[in-house]
């Protein structure tokens, strides 16, 4: 490596400046958001923006930097939903995510490490609801929610989102190399087939356990579509409806808009800083099959 | 995806899978366990069968006999009408925005962001392979990644004020241009606001594919590099000749999953709608299924699109399978 | 066996039913009410809600309230699974196809206190009840009933050097060239505007622009769409001229007009909105309301208009599902009735009208400022054009004019496409 010094060095300054001009790209909107939940939407659309949040743009003279903030909580109506709907995203998230690991372990292990009739066939439908465009499938799927009685309940948001079709996918690939002598000295040790999946294949699949976990649950954080159906009065509905419909009324203030967004990723934030290993998922798997 | 990018690889490098199935293949002395290992094999994948029958295989079978009939969505009857809703839907404007439009759109954003994606995060990956410590690299790829936490609705959002006249991006392309004043129009020409929700996309899922990527560069074992480099090849020729070759899979994989993530778009082109922009240049498939099914209720219709569009995607996959198969056979 | 128990279950089901339905007072009912979001609204109707419920126990009111754009894609959906709501409220051109296709029960006269459809049509002014009139049936009850005129912030207009009170404009000519005046411009951004139109409800605010010059929307006999290449092809171009291809007035990607001007900030002098907005102005910036720097004139038509047409009104009626059953349609009229009884009480809060004859001609209606430019409006105006597919009609002038105004296709063109489309939705029914 010495040798190429002089080489590296132009060819490292190019790759750092290459690194931050995206690094700049990708962090400006999310500083942006930050800076102008703060500010008066004046200086929002201000012509040059300035970054540093000013009294002078106030237009009203109740105004103070946590205006916005107080807007977005009280949301439109005053009521003050806006706590309960962000416990009601993370109840519904967690609880997709939860079921989503067990269910997508069982199956995944079912299918990696198992042989019976019709597997493979098992296995392709399986995946070919992948490529089911959840529009496409909302009426029906609204029909059979109700069918159950789940409409306007936790379970309407949860039951239908259970498990997903890449969850099983990963499992059964994650599972496929999953050494079978294991088992197989587990089965001579007179363990059941459930305490093998307990004992032996849960606690072993932690890594992506956790990826799938995470993965599931900012999906139903993200999700829109369902819950604008399902979850119909305010003390159920979710952190998306919220910002959707605060965003009808007080389509013109920005600031708040910018107060409600931030506020509604906080958690998502606090949850990336502190799992972030396992959100950069991919390479810490890798890192600890190899172990 | 990361998982199973990553077992793909794993797959490749060794195999694995193969000897897997192979090794079950030749063990004839367990007869007798074969009809136990059937039953559980059963147990253990009945939940989520049951499931995917209730929440998944119905519905789509519903989605099919409904395009099959007239069906609107408020109306108490309706009856079957064969084809018709297919022939209508590939000959007709379903009211001005017809289904070629909405192929177009969705072919035109899902090539517009696909490849420049998968072209920098592939760039970006194998520059951050390159940094020297491991915690630069760590913090580049949590930067990166950051804007996937954000839930879209929040994107668009943000993205929506950021497009505005008199927002960040049209005065950062005023000052990069030279120009003053100018209206970029990011949210009123079509090209531009095709652009823009190309944009808001990759900047949202650029960490993601970046680390996609990485995960397929660490696994190739250092041992080939450094008999490279010992060979005396320079990086730009081990670039091209080990790393890309090696990364075939994966890029692979990489390209056709994020290819159907494109193909299944919504939030973005649905918000940026809602705040006022024309509905015609990013009036994507599943936009156009929403607007026919849910806005408009005719629901036999839409359920046709959804099967067009559900045909697209199997066929897709079809060739994701096929692509990999071949890309399986790439030796280290 | 089996079928003995099974009819036996439907003979005692039928058994309950009977007793049921003959003690109406006791039987719990479960009212389900959707209507959309309206905060000020809000307010009086929990208010009504728990009153209605005091006065019957065994009466429950869930309500669901959602943004009023999803509200149809809600109450749409729902249906089509075979449930709904009890009582829901839509604007009338996404309701009339519910009354088209059976899904809506006729109004309970008796229970609302009228003889027959006769008596309740006279208690409202003339013909607000007709597009809810199907085969001799009133299908609704107006929740409100709107029409939109021209918002003035005085104080832009004399920063523009202008006269509020001798400049407003009373033409779209003028319109365009009061807005140049006032229109301040960082090269092409627009920093102020003067009027910017009421964008995505092209068929309550833009047909009648049409029409004033002599084109429709449909021929009287219903068979041909988009009638009048001359008026069509007048208004868009007019269209095209004001966006940023054109004069560059304004555009749909815009803050919208009528929510910017409530904060007089000096970023908008005019905006196209019904006497609701003045409640809106109250409650955003009582400053504002109370400095008088505001007005309302009559919307403007064009030099050469063949006909004086105001914007066109719009309401919103209450429903009542068809698949209730009787006891309970009977209680959801009543509970309707009752939230309407207190129409004064909406005008003078929220300043929506229910267009009855007594409260139109009530003190509190002609004492609200400006008040007499809608009236006046109103006898200009006839309602909305609401039909099976006049969403999809909406979506299609919608995609005319943005193509006009963003994509510069040439007005001809984008209305030879608009008069496809739109007779392409006529022709299949």
């Amino acid at each position: 490596m010495q040798k190429f010094v002089g080489k590296v060095r132009i060819s490292e300054i190019l790759i750092w400046i290459f690194l931050i001009i995206l690094t700049a790209f990708v962090v400006i909107p999310i500083l942006f958001m930050v800076v102008a939940s703060f500010m008066d939407a004046k200086q929002i659309l201000a012509m040059p923006f300035s970054w540093i949040p000013s009294k002078k743009y106030f237009t009203s003279a109740d105004r103070t930097f946590f205006t916005n903030f107080v807007k977005a909580i009280r949301g439109n109506n005053n009521q003050g939903t806006f706590p309960r709907n962000v416990l009601n995203s993370l109840i519904v998230a967690l609880s997709c995510a939860a079921t989503t690991v067990i269910l997508a372990s069982l199956c995944g292990y079912g299918l990696a490490k198992f042989k019976f009739r019709g597997r493979n066939f098992v296995f392709i439908s399986i995946m070919a609801t992948m490529m089911i465009p959840f529009e496409a499938i909302m009426i029906p799927l609204y029909m059979v929610t109700q069918g159950f009685h789940m409409i306007n309940t936790y379970w309407g948001l949860i039951v239908p989102f259970m498990v997903s079709a890449f969850g099983v996918f990963q499992m059964r690939q994650y599972l496929l190399t999953f050494p079978s002598e294991y088992l197989d000295a587990a089965r001579v040790d007179g363990l059941g087939e459930f305490r093998i999946f307990w004992r032996i294949v849960f606690p072993n699949c932690t890594p992506v356990i956790a990826t799938l976990g995470i993965l599931s649950f900012r999906n139903q954080w993200d999700n829109l579509l369902w819950p604008l159906l399902v979850a119909q009065s305010e003390t159920m509905k979710t952190i998306p409806q919220y910002i959707t419909k605060f965003a009808e009324e007080k389509l013109t203030d920005e600031g708040a808009m910018m107060a409600v967004a931030f506020l509604a990723s906080i958690p998502m934030f606090i949850l990336f800083f502190s799992l972030s290993r396992y959100f950069l998922g991919g390479a810490a798997v890798y890192e600890s099959r190899k172990g | 995806m990361a998982l199973m990018l990553k077992s793909k690889d794993k797959t490749v490098s060794t195999k694995t899978k193969e000897k897997a199935v192979s090794n079950e293949r030749i063990k004839p002395k367990r007869y007798s366990i074969e009809r136990k290992e059937a039953r559980w094999g059963f147990v253990f994948t009945i939940p989520c069968l049951v499931f995917f029958a209730i929440f998944a295989f119905y519905p789509i079978i519903y989605a099919f006999i409904t395009s099959l009939t007239d069906r609107r969505a408020i109306s108490r009857t309706w009856s079957f009408s064969g084809l018709e809703n297919y022939i209508y839907i590939f000959t007709k404007d379903n009211g001005g925005f017809p289904l070629s439009n909405s192929i177009r759109a969705t072919l035109v954003f899902t090539l517009g962001t696909f490849i420049p994606m998968i072209i920098i995060s592939l760039i970006v990956a194998v520059f951050l392979m390159q940094l020297r410590k491991n915690r630069q690299r760590a913090f580049f790829q949590f930067v990166y990644y950051t804007p996937a936490v954000l839930s879209s609705v929040v994107a668009a959002t943000i993205w929506m004020i950021l497009f505005d006249p008199r927002g960040l991006v049209n005065q950062f392309s005023n000052f990069v241009l030279g120009t003053s004043g100018v209206d970029y129009n990011w949210l009123v020409n079509s090209t531009m606001l095709q652009i823009s929700t190309m944009l808001v996309y990759f900047w949202k899922y650029i960490g993601y594919f970046v680390i996609l990527f990485i995960t397929g560069l660490a696994a190739i074992p250092p041992t080939i590099y450094e008999a490279a480099t010992v060979d005396g090849a320079s990086r730009w020729k081990s670039f091209w000749r080990i790393t890309l070759p090696l990364l075939k899979p994966t890029t692979v994989m990489v390209s056709i999953m994020a290819m159907l993530q494109c193909l299944k778009t919504f939030s973005t082109q649905y918000m940026f709608h809602q705040g006022g922009a024309a509905r015609r240049p990013i009036d994507v498939i599943t936009m156009n299924i929403y607007f026919t099914g849910i806005r408009n209720g005719r629901l036999g219709r839409a359920c046709a699109m959804s099967i067009v569009l559900f045909c697209i995607m199997l066929i897709l996959s079809y060739l994701q399978l096929a692509f990999t198969r071949s890309a399986e056979e790439v030796e280290y | 066996m089996k079928k003995f128990l099974v009819i036996l279950m439907a003979l005692s089901l039928m058994v309950t039913s009977v007793f049921a339905n003959g003690n109406k007072e006791d039987k719990p009912i479960t009212i389900e009410f959707w209507t959309h979001e309206d905060a000020n609204r809000q307010l009086l109707e929990d208010r009504y809600i728990k009153e209605f419920q005091d006065m019957h126990p065994n009466v429950k009111i869930n309500v669901t309230r959602q943004a009023a754009t999803s509200m149809i894609e809600l109450v749409q959906t729902a249906f089509a699974a075979g449930s709904g709501p009890t009582v829901f409220n839509l604007s009338i051109n996404d309701e009339y196809p519910l009354i088209a296709a059976g899904r809506v029960a006729p109004v309970d006269y008796a229970a609302i206190g009228y003889k027959d459809a006769a008596e309740l049509e006279a208690a409202y002014m003339d013909g607000m009840l007709a597009p809810v009139t199907y085969e001799g049936d009133i299908y609704g009850l107006p929740l409100e009933l709107t029409n939109w005129a021209i918002f003035i912030n005085k104080k832009v207009f004399r920063d523009a050097g202008l006269d509020p009170e001798k400049d407003y404009p009373k033409t779209w000519e003028e319109m365009a060239d009061i807005s140049e005046k006032i229109a301040i411009r960082d090269g092409d951004i627009l920093i102020r505007r003067g009027f910017d139109f009421r964008y995505p409800y092209y068929l309550e605010a833009f047909v009648p622009m049409v029409e004033q010059l002599g084109g429709a929307l449909f021929s009287e006999d219903g068979t041909e769409a988009i009638v009048g290449e001359d008026a069509w092809v007048k208004f868009l171009t007019f269209m095209q001229e004001w966006g940023p291809n054109g004069r560059n007035l304004g555009s749909p990607t815009y803050t919208n007009a009528r929510s910017l001007f409530n904060k007089d900030n000096n970023d908008i002098a005019m905006a196209n909105t019904g006497l609701y907005q003045e409640a809106r102005i109250k409650n955003d910036n009582i400053d504002f309301y109370n400095s008088g720097e505001w007005m309302v004139v009559p919307f403007p038509v064009f030099e050469d208009a063949v006909n004086d047409v105001a914007a066109c009104y719009y309401g919103h009626y209450y429903m009542v599902n068809a698949d209730a059953d009787a006891a309970t349609q009977e209680m959801a009229w009543e509970f309707i009735q009752y939230m309407l009884s207190h129409g004064e009480e909406y005008l003078e809060t929220v300043q929506i009208i229910q267009p009855t004859k007594a409260l139109m001609e009530s003190d509190t209606y002609k004492n609200m400022p400006y008040s007499d430019v809608f009236t006046q409006d109103f006898a200009r105006a006839h309602i909305v054009y609401h039909a099976e597919n006049s969403t999809e009609v909406n979506a299609l002038i919608r995609a005319a004019v943005e193509a006009v105004m963003l994509q510069n296709v040439e007005p001809k063109k984008a209305y030879q496409d608009l008069k496809k489309a739109v007779q392409e939705l006529i022709d299949e029914g």
